[in-house]
C-alpha cells in the first residue's frame, strides 16, 4: 500500500514537472534581456511594463476575451435549450442531436474557415461580417465539448424526475428547468466552458483565416511580436497563461459556490 | 359520487395496454392504497391523476370538475416520489418553500408555514441543511413536508417508503397516517407491500395487469379474497385446486380453487375429531422462521399446506414428524 502511494506521488510529481517546465522556462526567458549562452543576462521587467502600457496589446487581450465569451455563452444557451426540448419532449431525437453536436470533432480548422468564408463572405447581411463569422466558427468548434459536458451532467441529475417534482409543485417546465436543473448542472457547464476557453485562447487558424491580421486579438499580436522580439513574445505568452488561469479560477469559484450543497454529500447515511 | 373519480380510464404505452377500463371512486379524506406487483399499472394511474401521463381514453374528475386535460401545475395536487426528488441545490427550507413561492404566497406566510410544517415532520433543526446532508428518512420527511405545505386537494404517495430500511419504514408509515388524519387530506398511496397497505389504508384497490382485481377495506381483502391472485397476493394464503383439496381433506368443493390462511390451520400432535373441522394427517417437510411466527409446511397426501404457529420453544416440530392438521370448515374460502 505504502509502495503504491510512493509510486503515485512520484508519477504525479513527474507529470506536473513535465507540464510546468515549458511554462517556467518561457516565464524565465521573458524576464531577461539577452540569452547569449545557457545563462541569461540582465534581469528586466521591461517587457511586461511595455505590454501593460501598450494600448494595442491591452485591446487585443480584451478582444480575445470578448471573442471567447460570446460564443461560449451562445453555445451553452443553445445546447441547454436543445437538450431541454429533446430530453423532455422528443427523447427519440436525442441521438440525432448528439450526432449533430459531435460532427464538428471531425472538421479541421482550415476546412471550417475556408467553408465559412466561401459561404458567407459575399453575403450583404449580418452574416457577411467577419466577426459574426468568427463567432459562428467558434460556436461550431466548441459545440462538441459543451454538448458532452452538459449532457452528461443532465443525465447525472435525473432531469425528468426533478422536472416532474417541480411541475407538480406548480412550476412550468421551463421555469423548473432554469430554477432546478441548470443550478444542478452548473459544474458540467463550467467544466465544458473551461475547455472551450482553452480551445478559443489557443486558436490561431480560424482567426487568421476568417478575421485576418486586421482584427488583432492576442494570438495575432503574439504572432506579430515573435517577428520583432522573442523575449517580448514570451511575456505575451505568460500573460495569456495568467489570463486563462484567472478565468479558470473565477469559474471554479462560481461553481464552488453553487455546488456547496452537493459537496457535503455523504455526511450522513 | 366520489371526491376523485376515474371513469373508464385507459392508458396505452405504444401497443402495451397498461390501464384497462379503470373505474374507481375515492372519497374525501380517505387514504386509498393502490396495491399490486411491479408493472401492474398502479403508478401509471397515480401519474395520470397527477397529470404527468396523458390519458389515452376516459375521464378523471376531482371535486366534480373534469381534470383529465388540466396541466399538472394547475391540479392542486401534492406528490411524494419514490426517490424523494428533492432539489439538491436548495436547502430544506427552500425545498419546502418552492411550492409556496409558485403559489405566490406572501413571504411572512411562507416563513410561518415552513416553521409549522418542519415542526410537524420533526425537521425544525434541519431547515438550513441541504438534502445531501440528510438521511433517507429525513429526506422523505422533507418530501412529505414539501408536498403537504401547499395544502393540496389530494396527496399522492408513489412508493415513498420503498427505499427506506424496515424499522424506519414502520415509523414513517405511522407518521404519514397520523399527518394524513391530522390534515384530513385525501391521499392515494401506491405500494407493492401488502403489510404496508394493511397498516395504512382505509381502502385498498388491488391491481393486477392493468385492472382492479378487488377493492375493499384491509379486513375485507384479507378475509375475503375474490380471486386466486388476490389470495396469493394478500396474506400468504394456501391456494389449493379443487382436486388437491379433495385429496388432502377428503371433501369435494364446488369451486376451481380454495384458499386457506396459514394462521387458521391448527397443528396437533394428538388427534382431534371436532366435526366442524377438516382433519388432515401429514409430515412436516419445511419450516421458516418469521420472528414471532414459524411457518411449517406439512405434506398431506402429497399436497403441501402452510400453517403458521406462534413461536414456542417447547412445541417446535422436527422435519419428518407426523402431525395432524385441523381447519375450521367455515374458514375455507372458495375462489
Amino acid at each position: 500500500m505504502k509502495r503504491r502511494n510512493v509510486f503515485s506521488t512520484v508519477t504525479i510529481i513527474l507529470v506536473v514537472v513535465y507540464l510546468l517546465i515549458p511554462l517556467v522556462v518561457t516565464a524565465v526567458y521573458s524576464l531577461f534581456e539577452k540569452w547569449t549562452t545557457l545563462t541569461p543576462e540582465r534581469f528586466t521587467l521591461a517587457n511586461y511594463a511595455a505590454l501593460f502600457t501598450e494600448r494595442d496589446f491591452m485591446m487585443s487581450l480584451l478582444r480575445t476575451i470578448i471573442v471567447c465569451i460570446v460564443p461560449i455563452v451562445l453555445t451553452v444557451v443553445l445546447v441547454l435549450l436543445a437538450l431541454f426540448v429533446s430530453i423532455i419532449y422528443f427523447p427519440k431525437l436525442e441521438k440525432v442531436v448528439q450526432m449533430l453536436c459531435m460532427l464538428p470533432y471531425m472538421i479541421q480548422g482550415v476546412i471550417l474557415s475556408v467553408s465559412i468564408i466561401s459561404l458567407y463572405a459575399a453575403s450583404p447581411t449580418l452574416l457577411g461580417n467577419r466577426l459574426v463569422m468568427l463567432t459562428g466558427a467558434y460556436c461550431i468548434i466548441i459545440l462538441p465539448y459543451i454538448y458532452q459536458g452538459i449532457r452528461n451532467s443532465m443525465h447525472a441529475v435525473n432531469m425528468p424526475m426533478l422536472l416532474e417534482a417541480a411541475e407538480v409543485l406548480g412550476a412550468s417546465k421551463l421555469y423548473g428547468f432554469f430554477r432546478v436543473i441548470v443550478p444542478n448542472i452548473l459544474s458540467g457547464i463550467m467544466v465544458s466552458s473551461l475547455l472551450a476557453v482553452g480551445i478559443i485562447f489557443g486558436d490561431y487558424v480560424l482567426i487568421r483565416n476568417i478575421a485576418g491580421t486586421s482584427f488583432k486579438n492576442v494570438q495575432i499580436y503574439l504572432f506579430l511580436t515573435m517577428k520583432s522580439s522573442s523575449t517580448k513574445a514570451s511575456a505575451v505568452f505568460v500573460i495569456i497563461m495568467i489570463t486563462t488561469f484567472v478565468i479558470t479560477l473565477i469559474m471554479l469559484n462560481l461553481q464552488g459556490n453553487e455546488g456547496r450543497g452537493k459537496k457535503l454529500k455523504g455526511k450522513k447515511g | 359520487m366520489g371526491y376523485i373519480q376515474f371513469e373508464n380510464l385507459n392508458k396505452y404505452f405504444g401497443s402495451n395496454h397498461v390501464l384497462i377500463d379503470i373505474s374507481l371512486n375515492i372519497e374525501r379524506g380517505e387514504l386509498a392504497t393502490l396495491l399490486g406487483p411491479s408493472g401492474c399499472g398502479k403508478s401509471t394511474l397515480l401519474r395520470c391523476l397527477a397529470g404527468l401521463e396523458e390519458v389515452s381514453d376516459g375521464r378523471i374528475t376531482m371535486d366534480g370538475k373534469d381534470i383529465t386535460d388540466v396541466p399538472p401545475k394547475k391540479r392542486g395536487i401534492g406528490m411524494v416520489f419514490q426517490q424523494y426528488s428533492l432539489f439538491p441545490n436548495m436547502t430544506v427550507a427552500q425545498n419546502i418553500a418552492f411550492g409556496l413561492n409558485m403559489k405566490k404566497v406572501a413571504k411572512d406566510d411562507i416563513q410561518r408555514k415552513i416553521t409549522e410544517i418542519a415542526g410537524i415532520v420533526g425537521l425544525a433543526d434541519k431547515l438550513q441543511d441541504y438534502p445531501a446532508q440528510l438521511s433517507g428518512g429525513q429526506q422523505q420527511r422533507v418530501a412529505l413536508a414539501r408536498a403537504i405545505v401547499t395544502e393540496p386537494k389530494v396527496l399522492l404517495l408513489d412508493e415513498p417508503l420503498s427505499a427506506i430500511d424496515a424499522k424506519l419504514r414502520r415509523n414513517l408509515q405511522i407518521e404519514i397516517r397520523r399527518i394524513q388524519q391530522e390534515f384530513d387530506m385525501t391521499t392515494i398511496f401506491v405500494t407493492h407491500d401488502q403489510d404496508e397497505a394493511m397498516v395504512m389504508s382505509d381502502t385498498i384497490h388491488l391491481f393486477n395487469q392493468g385492472v382492479i382485481e378487488q377493492s375493499g377495506t384491509p379486513t375485507d381483502l384479507y378475509t375475503h379474497p375474490v380471486s386466486k391472485f388476490a389470495a396469493s397476493f394478500i396474506g400468504n394464503y394456501n391456494i389449493l385446486s379443487a382436486a388437491d383439496f379433495e385429496k388432502a381433506c377428503g371433501e369435494a368443493v364446488d369451486s376451481p380453487d380454495v384458499a386457506i390462511r396459514p394462521e387458521i390451520v391448527r397443528i396437533n400432535i394428538e388427534s382431534d375429531d371436532e366435526a366442524a373441522r377438516f382433519h388432515l394427517e401429514g409430515t412436516v417437510v419445511g419450516s421458516i422462521s418469521h420472528g414471532n411466527l414459524i411457518r411449517y409446511t406439512v405434506r398431506c397426501n402429497g399436497v403441501d399446506i402452510n400453517a403458521d404457529i406462534m413461536f414456542e420453544k417447547s412445541s417446535l416440530l422436527s422435519m419428518g414428524q407426523t402431525v395432524r392438521l385441523s381447519i375450521r370448515k367455515s374458514n375455507v374460502i372458495l375462489i
